[in-house]
């Protein structure tokens, strides 16, 4: 069952690809629906189904498929495992994509390339169940690799554009970056278990065999990887601009699975994280930082995808200061309702771009409240959640997350965290007040929206409602069956009830603060930040860190290559050979004056060269005597 | 006799010639020169064979003879032709080979 | 079984020979080059099919040559030359397919002689005769860059030709200085490789000689400060000889240091180990920066080529069981990647008459077929996970780090390296607007897809599968390394 759950969607984005490649320009819109959206859909009920097994107390599932690769002791099989943590992914990643695919058909169905798109999008699933199903780090490393391309494809998907295309090589060459930290530490890891079996199992049984300083250095160069998929400082500047790709890509790749697979490689390695905590906190104090960093950019951002991109990579700050302080669960769990409520708000942020004729800014919108109730209602619910208000579900994950920050005793990231979170219910409200309630700018004529993309915005809207429910504390009434259920080797949390309540209302309270705040500002009348002082302009151009890399990295780089081309290459290595095949020419030059054509000038060179022989023969060689 | 006088002989009739070969331009005397070189070896091999009491060298030095004689007639007419061409015996004035400048 | 290796030398040899004899027409020529590339595919499939990865060198055929001076006709394939020897035979059917409506008759007959030529140099034992058959490939090389190549053809070939002769030059001392040190032990002449394999030299000598065969192969390679035809050549050799150059040639210049440097020199390499892997991961990135701004395609893909080579050399001196397997895999994998890529390179000079980026641009939008197949081919010589260059850069990387943690930290560059430029280059080239200059493009045709498809799918099998591949040369990796290892032991 669970090769077939891999394996499906890489072969029904073949099957799409080589229908769209030989005749792209033929609409087949029924095929290419039927087995573009038919095959996600087929496999989240087989993963419903194997959920349900596990839920129910079967133990993981294996497969092993056939043997990858086997040289020496690198074994390497085509492996596939369930276990409780992965079937959590497995099964949010297979529903929610199956809702997007839907989604997709109506988002995409004006478009050229229809076929292609759900060829990419089959394969960006296939992917991502290869990613966490694998078994070992290598079948893993190829998922997450595979994923990045599906990402590059899908965001470059209007490849007419070159900003398009440059966001997409900006994604897939900074994921690069982050990958070669991660194949460091894989190869590390490998070497120093070297002779043990290489799955994630065994792994983690002989991980005690390595000395504390490598197993930094791995923890260090396997989050360096995750930097980069999960877009944390200082790796995360391709993931608003991979906003260029369609909306349906933006909320399944770049909100709800793909950059999730960071925080859940952690929670995966989480036997090795364990025992090195200074490199967890490490991995804490990046999050927190990346929290707060992009949240405050967020306030300032008018685009209404980049203000749902920075809000991912702010939610994603938050999970790694869980898996980072060693709540593995809460993590986990957070990526879990993130994934509803942050597919929801990219879901109706298509709709309404749809709707606007691709219109992106939000102040240019307004008023939409009346024209598309459905989608104001569900996206309502969503910033909610994604607020912390209770009970929606972001309430009971990042209440999770900022408990035990607290209760780990690290302030600052604990203060980083509820700050963060007021500004979080800040710029939501202030997306949905400006979009739906303020007064419109112009009049717009909407376009219609497709039933399929309006029926999975309820499915996730009730998602986004109730998911929170499944890791409720003991303090709210539950039993924590997330947490329970998954089993990682989390810390224990030593909180007293009253205080979990006063956390909890302090994040309510600052959560509805941030909705008031934003009440205020933008529902009645609604501007677009202008560049007035310094802050203000530090913030709307994202603190200049593209302009920085720019200069740090590709300038130098462009400036090196030309150095080689035009100086090195050239002047000093071909200077090199070319002068030595002048100074040849040169001594043949030199040589040829002896050739004079004068008789007796010969007859002197023979003279002295038998002379000087018959003296070597002499003298030297001693022939005679 | 000593052989040691043929000998020295040999040299003082060698270095002559090497010596016109080198020192002067007219081609006939450069010929005579070449030719008493090469009478000196000849006389070198007549003596080794007699001071060796081998048959070999005097063998040799007959043969020698007969090209010297076959020689010159090739060598004559060449100087003759070379004199039709360039109107000169000069060797300095001959200068056909030499190689031109790159 | 032995006659087989000797058909597969010579048959393109021969059919070069007899068709020139009865003059035959373009289409009588074409016929019969396509049909002796075919016969040596089948053919090694026998081999392959015959072949016992566990039994060393096998199909051995000894037969006296110039029996007084030792030299011998001495043919044998083992895993390594079964390898490329495959490559060889897999590329060339593509390759005629490639050049079909080629006219000119020189095309041919050059190509069929330099498939003699490398088959040759892969196949031969016997010192003199690998000599010639590496002099040999060299000859058609310099006709196809200085008879039918373009931009500065003929200086570009007469670059190419000197470098890789000063190479040989040197190479052919060591040759005949190793024979001769071998007639002084055993008092007869003898250039057979299993023969001086038997030979003790003192460390100095050894040093000397080896540096005359390494200094050849370096600049076949080439390894950084060694490149300079490197570039010129590729950017003026007409296609079928820019995709021989790249997929062949310069792998054989790591098979030679491989069945030569390690087969005589096994100690003294480990000497040279450091320098060399200090030159090849300068020349990995080297190239890499380099091609970032190279305007022309064949060129920015020679800088491609140096550098991945660079990586094998790196492989292959770190002396161990992952990285000599890499090593040996990426052999394959770049050479299936890189023919695909010249040969898309190849289509778009057809195409569009230039193979300059600036000139190119959009081509997404008019062909998507070929935008397909150019990109599969660009990211699998980025080594894209599913293609076979993955596997064998993971192995690389695990031996690297398996020798030492900095070379593994500088060869783990190898997955960013080629990233940048190759992605800039696609953007440059498939994507965006179309270039106005451009003509139109219609779509790869029945033909020319023929000719990629089947690259692409064997660079996916090796991608998903390289079990099925390693088995072949597993065994033989483990043999010789023992076999240095031992050495290295008894000779400190």
């Amino acid at each position: 069952m669970l090769s077939i759950i891999v394996i499906l969607p890489f072969i029904s984005a073949l099957f799409l690809g080589i229908l769209y490649l030989s005749n792209p320009t033929k609409k087949r819109y029924k095929l290419y629906t039927l087995i573009g959206s038919g095959v996600p859909t087929v496999i989240a009920f087989i993963s419903f189904g194997l959920f349900f097994k596990l839920f129910n107390g079967a133990p993981s599932l294996h497969e092993d498929l056939f043997n990858w690769i086997a040289i020496g002791d690198f074994e390497i099989p085509v492996a596939f495992t369930l276990d409780r943590l992965s079937s959590i992914m497995l099964v949010f990643i297979s529903g929610i994509g199956a809702l997007i695919h839907i989604y997709a058909t109506g988002y995409m169905r004006d478009e050229e390339g229809y076929g292609k798109f759900f060829s990419y999008f089959n394969f960006f699933m296939g992917a991502m169940f290869l990613l966490i199903l694998a078994n070992n780090p290598i079948m893993m490393f190829i998922g997450w690799e595979l994923v990045g391309l599906a990402s590059y494809l899908l965001i470059g998907f209007y490849h007419q554009d070159h900003d398009n295309i440059t966001a997409a090589n900006k994604a897939f060459i900074l994921n690069r970056v982050g990958d070669f930290g991660f194949i460091m530490g894989i190869a590390l890891l490998f070497i120093s278990l070297e002779g043990t079996a290489f799955t994630f199992d065994a792994i983690a049984l002989n991980i005690h065999n390595i000395d504390l300083q490598t197993l930094t250095w791995i923890g260090i160069l396997l989050f360096i990887g995750a930097m980069g998929k999960s877009a944390q400082i200082p790796l995360y500047v391709w993931l608003p601009d991979a906003m260029a790709g369609p909306t349906p890509v933006s909320a399944l790749i770049h909100a709800a699975t793909m950059v999730t697979a960071g925080v859940y490689m952690v929670a995966r390695y989480s036997f090795l994280y364990v025992e090195i905590p200074q490199v967890g906190l490490f991995i804490a104090y990046i999050g927190a930082f990346s929290a707060l960093f992009a949240a405050i950019i967020a306030t300032y951002q008018s685009d209404i995808k980049k203000i749902l991109a920075y809000s991912t990579m702010s939610q994603l700050g938050y999970m790694f200061i869980a898996v980072g302080l060693g709540a593995y669960s809460s993590g986990v769990f957070h990526v879990f309702t993130h994934a509803f409520f942050k597919a929801l708000l990219f879901m109706g942020a298509g709709a309404v771009i749809i709707a606007l004729h691709h219109e992106q800014n939000i102040f240019k919108m307004g008023g939409l409240k009346k024209q598309l109730p459905l989608v104001y209602v569900t996206m309502f619910v969503a910033t909610l959640a994604i607020s912390g208000i209770a009970p929606f579900a972001g309430f009971f994950s990042k209440d999770a997350i900022l408990a035990s920050a607290f209760a780990s005793e690290h302030y600052l990231i604990w203060g980083i965290g509820s700050f963060t979170a007021f500004l979080t219910a800040f710029y939501m409200f202030r997306l949905l007040f400006t979009v739906f309630i303020a007064p419109a700018s112009s009049e717009n004529k909407l376009h219609s929206l497709p039933k399929s993309m309006t029926w999975p915005l309820v499915v996730l809207a009730i998602g986004s409602a109730t998911a929170g429910f499944l890791g409720r504390n003991e303090a709210y009434g539950g039993e924590n069956w997330m947490g329970h259920f998954l089993a990682l080797p989390d810390m224990v949390i030593h909180l007293s009830h009253k205080s979990e309540y006063l956390l909890g209302g302090l994040n309510m309270l600052l959560g509805l603060s941030g909705m008031f705040l934003a009440y205020k500002m933008f529902a009645i009348k609604s501007e677009a930040p202008q560049e007035r002082h310094f802050f203000n302009r530090l913030v709307i151009n994202k603190f200049y860190v593209d302009t920085l890399y720019t200069r740090i990295f590709v300038q130098p780089l462009l400036l090196l290559s030309h150095l080689i081309a035009n100086v090195i290459d050239p002047k000093l290595f071909d200077g090199i050979i070319t002068t030595l095949s002048q100074g040849y020419l040169l001594v043949g030059r030199q040589f040829s004056r002896l050739q004079s054509g004068k008789v007796r000038l010969y007859a002197i060179q023979i003279l002295v060269g038998i002379s000087l022989m018959s003296y070597y023969m002499l003298f030297k060689l001693g022939v005679l005597g | 006799m000593s052989a040691h006088l043929f000998f020295l002989l040999v040299a003082l009739l060698f270095s002559i010639g090497l010596v016109g070969v080198i020192s002067r331009r007219n081609l006939f005397v450069v010929y005579m020169s070449v030719e008493l070189m090469l009478s000196a070896i000849t006389l070198l091999f007549a003596t080794l064979s007699q001071t060796l009491n081998s048959a070999n060298a005097s063998v040799m030095s007959l043969l020698t003879i007969a090209i010297i004689a076959a020689e010159a007639a090739l060598f004559l007419a060449m100087i003759i032709h070379l004199y039709r061409i360039n109107r000169t015996l000069d060797s300095e004035q001959c200068t056909s080979l030499k190689q031109e400048a790159l | 079984m032995s006659y087989l290796l000797t058909l597969i030398i010579f048959t393109p040899l021969f059919s070069a020979i007899i068709l020139g004899l009865i003059q035959a027409q373009t289409r009588l020529l074409r016929a019969g080059a396509i049909v002796s590339s075919l016969i040596t595919l089948c053919l090694t499939l026998l081999v392959l099919y015959h072949f016992d990865p566990a039994g060393g060198m096998q199909m051995v055929t000894f037969l006296p040559w110039i029996e007084s001076s030792g030299m011998h006709y001495y043919v044998g394939v083992d895993a390594l030359s079964l390898v490329i020897l495959l490559l060889i035979t897999i590329l060339m059917p593509p390759l005629y397919l490639y050049m079909f409506k080629e006219r000119r008759k020189g095309y041919w007959y050059n190509m069929m002689l330099l498939q003699t030529g490398v088959t040759g140099a892969v196949l031969s034992l016997d010192l003199v005769l690998f000599y010639l058959f590496w002099e040999t490939m060299l000859l058609p090389i310099f006709i196809m860059i200085g008879k039918y190549g373009n931009g500065m053809r003929q200086y570009n070939a007469m670059k190419i030709v000197l470098m890789t002769i000063l190479g040989s030059m040197t190479m052919l001392f060591s040759i005949l200085y190793i024979g001769y040190v071998y007639f002084e032990t055993y008092g007869h002449w003898s250039f057979a490789l299993s023969d001086l394999t038997t030979l003790q030299f003192n460390a100095e000598t050894s040093i000397w000689l080896s540096a005359g065969f390494l200094f050849a192969f370096v600049i076949k390679i080439p390894l950084v400060g060694f490149h300079t035809w490197m570039a010129p050549a590729y950017g003026s050799a007409p296609t079928p000889a820019v995709v021989i150059l790249s997929a062949i040639m310069a792998k054989l210049g790591i098979y030679g240091i491989w069945r030569f440097g390690y087969g005589l020199f096994e100690n003294t390499l480990t000497y040279y180990a450091p320098t060399i892997i200090l030159l090849a991961l300068i020349g990995l990135l080297y190239y890499a920066i380099r091609a970032i701004t190279e305007e022309n395609l064949r060129k920015m893909f020679a800088y491609s080529s140096g550098s991945h080579l660079s990586l094998i050399a790196l492989g292959l001196f770190l002396e161990n069981q992952y990285a000599w397997s890499g090593s040996l895999y990426f052999i394959a994998t770049h050479a299936l990647a890189s023919a695909g890529i010249f040969f898309m390179i190849g289509l778009t000079y057809k195409h569009f008459k230039t193979v300059h980026i600036s000139e190119l641009g959009g081509i997404a939008q008019q062909a998507p077929l070929f935008t397909f197949f150019f990109a599969f081919f660009a990211l699998s010589i980025a080594g894209l996970p599913g293609t076979g260059g993955f596997v064998a850069e993971l192995l690389i990387i695990i031996g690297a780090f398996k020798y030492s943690i900095y070379v593994g930290v500088f060869s783990a560059l190898s997955v960013l390296s080629a990233m940048i430029y190759i992605f800039w280059m696609l953007q440059r080239t498939l994507f965006g607007a179309p270039n106005e200059e451009c003509p139109s493009y219609q779509d790869l045709n029945k033909r020319e897809l023929l000719i990629v498809v089947p690259l692409v799918i064997l660079l996916l099998i090796t991608g998903l599968a390289p079990s099925l591949f390693t088995p072949l040369f597993e065994p033989y990796v483990q043999e010789t390394l023992q076999l240095i290892t031992t050495a290295v032991g008894v000779h400190p």
